[in-house]
């Protein structure tokens, strides 16, 4: 790694400049450190991954590429002039474009509205004029977008195209894409790749971030890998790197696969959970689940893969009670076969922040949030006794969880999934829900998360688990169910599972 | 990121954040003394003798301080009524209802036992009935919301009218005491049901109730399962609903017992400082202690404070109007100004953060 001493631009003598060069950009929130003297440069044409672990900094590193945050230190060169964004309508006029992690359209509106939204329009709105530019844009990028669709009804991969399509209306040459492939399948990552092919074929630079290492062998064409808001590869190739050293650099230590051989599942083994003809309706009044079938035995992973949205939330809310069936069955058993109590299962919620985080309390208060017996003593809760558990927990499942003091909303993502798997995963159930379980976790974490798992499951639990991680799916679980508007659209052994055909299935097409 | 250091750092942060926010509620008082100051000098009033007056013949004038505290009693008890219900994330804006309403009860009952009645007896049937009542006048909104997903905030408010026209019904009817000389007011509570004064001084033993109240919630909430399982559903409901917490029981007793807090409040009214039931009875009393509440930050310790600053206001605009020539309502200008200040300065802390 070279230590940047020199505060200009790094080009090469007789060169044209790059496009972007970031030099030394630093900026710490409190006493974190997102990012100290971090390096980036992307030229004309370039596709750039950006990789490292959850909150090594990569998204704060294009916040300030955008103008979201200033940087506390560094300096930032577009085709060698030096700059200053500032703000996002600034960066914007500098020709940079950024696709956030978390889509910012509106719903009600149609394309061409939400375009409109971005762009600088006069005192009239004249649609029909964007319409009609927004058409010969999307042809030219191959971007495939209807101005007229109301947002609303668009898939995620569509809605991406859309945010692509509002940068590059507004003249974007650095096109940045923050973890763009995290919530699509597989079809929907290929076509988003053609879309980036086609910028740099027309000379863009491009930032993506990720971390899947197929996707950057795929794509891009160097890569910078951040750790703990530091450079630890700066703009190598990505060919020269081994799988093992690129997560190493990206880890900070070498992670043993995930262990392939383990005992088969008993097919006399008692069946745990039992779906049979489940029909519910969602949040907004559609039927959500249209006639599941579904059972999972003792010592057995069941992996529900999907397009977020397909009924995967609905499916977790029906087996664990959460929510009415308008027909079917649910059976939830213990493991000598007697229908369970309430609660018999353990649950990973899709959402943690929504669906456990109780504002104000600590980490040691949502300890006991698992709707399982609380130790008492006298009218109240013994929190010696959960302080207790709680670090036999920790030890236990071996998630380093924060300490039990601190207030739980005010930790990341990552560190309040940590405390609940603890919660859930520390003791047997028979029946084990995960829904997303390694999301938000580092590489290191997700791991061990994955290994508790499998633990459960090797002591006789039924385990469902979704997940958009198809690697994840096909390197975890024994069957997969894929699920697509309601239905189950296919079942695949794990063993024989190809990542195309259930791509295929999750889009509603035959495998 | 996990548990380094957690020992003195924390404290002293904590120690901060709190001093940090006693003096944003020095400040937040002082802006608003200081824009009620413009106010007064609009009025061809020198401000600095008024808040002298203020001083001299309000906050160290041991009769008005009594007075205070006698007002602030019933107010502090409303407050309370806010906080319990306010834990759960429900929003009781049925104090005054509810106060009336428990008023109404003790009245009746304190007839049902007749003037004569032994003190213990006619106080015990007087606060049972007070606390029924608001309890199931509270409870009548409860069961709406959780049969009906009828907001709370909008069936306590109307149900105060009702409570309002059902007492003055009462009062012009029935109950309506012929020797008061065409009043409408409902016969004076008998002697041994009047709450006695505490030693020598003014201040009747509501102040007392209203202090263990106050104590035993603050117990309730920090100390006791059920204040924890309030404070999950308050929090964060779906939480609780997959925790398995019996979310419907939760807010229900939350609100009932918020109901029960004002009723006790509309009792004590009654029993120590009014005697008997007119027209204006409880006037606001659920209102501000509303007020009170949201000062503390629906903190029940804290609301012991605010009722005495809130009740404290209210005493000055007697003096005000008195001795500086200000219009009487000049003092709902000076309350509604701390109130504005108060919660906009104490909560840029949630911005900050
Ligand atoms: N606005 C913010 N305030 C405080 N801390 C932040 C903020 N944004 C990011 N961080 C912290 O900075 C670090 C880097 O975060 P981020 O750039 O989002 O990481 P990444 O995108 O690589 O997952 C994390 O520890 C995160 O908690
Ligand atoms: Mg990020």
């Amino acid at each position: 790694m070279t230590a940047p001493s020199h505060r200009r631009p790094p080009s090469r003598i007789g060169a044209p400049p790059a496009l972007l060069d970031v030099v030394g950009f630093t900026k710490s929130f409190g006493d974190v450190h997102a990012n100290t003297d971090v390096d980036l440069s992307v030229q004309r044409g370039e596709v750039h991954a950006l990789a490292g672990e959850n909150g090594a900094g990569k998204s704060t590193l294009l916040k300030m590429i955008f103008g979201v945050y200033e940087p506390d230190a560094g300096r930032m060169f577009v085709d060698g002039q030096p700059v200053t964004p500032g703000n996002p309508a600034h960066a914007r006029a500098l020709g940079i474009g950024m696709v956030f992690q978390d889509l910012r359209l509106v719903p009600a509106l149609t394309v061409a509205e939400n375009v409109a939204l971005s762009l600088r329009t006069g005192f009239r709105l004249r649609m029909d004029g964007l319409v009609r530019r927004i058409e010969e844009a999307s042809r030219s990028y191959g971007l495939d977008v209807d101005p007229r669709a109301q947002v609303r009804t668009l898939s995620i991969g569509e809605r991406q195209r859309v945010e692509i399509l509002k940068t590059l209306m507004a003249g974007a040459r650095l096109v940045i894409l923050d973890e763009p492939t995290s919530v699509l399948a597989p079809q929907e990552v290929q076509s988003l790749f053609e879309v980036v092919e086609r910028l740099k074929a027309e000379g863009l630079g491009v930032v993506i971030v990720t971390h899947k290492l197929n996707e950057v062998r795929a794509i891009a064409d160097r890569m910078t890998i951040l750790r703990r808001g530091e450079v630890v590869l700066n703009a190598v190739a990505p060919a020269d790197y081994t799988d093992g050293a690129l997560i190493e650099a990206m880890v900070g230590r070498a992670v043993a696969p995930l262990p392939r051989q383990r005992r088969p599942v008993d097919p006399a083994g008692r069946t745990l959970l039992a779906l049979s003809d489940v029909r519910t309706d969602g949040d907004r009044g559609y039927e959500a689940l249209k006639g599941i079938d579904l059972d999972v035995r003792a010592g057995e992973l069941v992996g529900i893969a999907g397009v977020a949205g397909s009924g995967q939330r609905e499916l977790f809310e029906v087996v664990l009670g959460l929510r009415p069936l308008t027909s079917g069955h649910v059976e939830v058993r213990d493991v000598d076969g007697v229908p369970a109590r309430p609660r018999v299962a353990a649950a990973i919620p899709e959402d943690p922040v929504a669906d456990s985080v109780v504002p104000g309390l600590s980490v040691l208060q949502h300890m006991v949030l698992d709707g399982r017996e609380v130790p008492r003593k006298g009218v109240g809760v013994d929190w010696a006794e959960v302080g207790r558990r709680t670090a036999e927990a920790d030890a236990k499942v071996g998630l380093d969880i924060a300490a039990p003091r601190r207030t739980l909303s005010g930790l990341s993502g990552g560190n309040i999934q940590r405390v609940v798997l603890t919660r859930e995963l520390s003791t047997f159930s028979p029946v084990v829900v995960a829904a997303y379980p390694s999301r938000g976790l580092d590489i290191a974490n997700a791991r061990r998360t994955q290994e508790v798992l499998l633990e459960q499951r090797a002591a006789g639990a039924a385990v469902l688990m979704v997940s958009e991680d198809l690697e994840e799916l096909i390197s975890m679980a024994d069957r997969i169910v894929v699920m697509h508007d309601g239905h189950v659209a296919g079942v695949v052994a794990a063993a024989d599972a190809d990542r195309m055909a259930l791509g295929r299935l999750m889009l509603g097409g035959a495998a | 990121m996990t548990g380094v250091a957690v020992g003195a750092p924390r404290r002293t942060a904590a120690l901060t954040a709190r001093t940090g926010t006693a003096a944003r509620w020095l400040a937040a008082c002082t802006a608003a003394l200081v824009i009620f100051s413009a106010f007064i000098l609009a009025n061809d009033v020198d401000p600095l003798s008024v808040l002298g007056t203020i001083w001299t013949s309000v906050l160290t004038e041991p009769r008005q301080v009594e007075q205070i505290l006698v007002r602030a009693t019933p107010f502090a008890l409303a407050a309370l009524a806010v906080v319990v219900p306010g834990r759960a994330g429900l929003v009781n804006v049925g104090g005054e209802g509810q106060v009336i309403v428990g008023a109404v009860a003790a009245a009746g009952a304190g007839m049902w036992v007749g003037a004569d009645a032994a003190p213990a007896v006619a106080v015990t049937v007087m606060v049972l009935a007070a606390v029924v009542a608001g309890g199931a006048w509270a409870g009548i909104a409860a069961a709406l919301r959780l049969v009906g997903d009828v907001n709370e905030a909008v069936t306590t408010v109307l149900l105060n009218f009702v409570a309002l026209y059902l007492m003055l019904f009462l009062i012009l009817g029935s109950w309506r005491d012929d020797a008061a000389m065409g009043q409408a007011t409902s016969p004076e509570i008998g002697p041994g049901a009047k709450l006695p004064l505490l030693g020598t001084s003014g201040v009747h033993v509501g102040i007392v109730v209203a202090v263990i109240a106050a104590l035993v919630i603050w117990f309730a909430f920090t100390r006791t399962t059920w204040g924890f399982r309030l404070t999950v559903v308050g929090g964060n409901p779906e939480a609780a609903r997959r925790a398995g917490l019996p979310v419907t029981v939760l807010l229900l007793s939350a609100l009932v017992l918020g109901g029960v807090l004002a009723g006790l409040a509309g009792y004590v009214h009654l029993a120590g400082a009014e005697y008997k039931l007119r027209p204006t009875f409880g006037a606001n009393i659920g209102y501000i202690g509303f007020l009170a509440s949201w000062l503390a930050r629906h903190r029940p310790l804290a609301v012991l404070v605010s009722a005495a600053a809130v009740a404290a206001i209210a005493i000055t605009g007697n003096t005000l109007q008195i001795s500086a020539g200000l219009p009487a309502a000049s003092v709902n200008i000076l309350m509604g100004l701390v109130l504005v200040a108060v919660l906009g300065w104490t909560s840029v802390r949630k911005a900050d953060a």
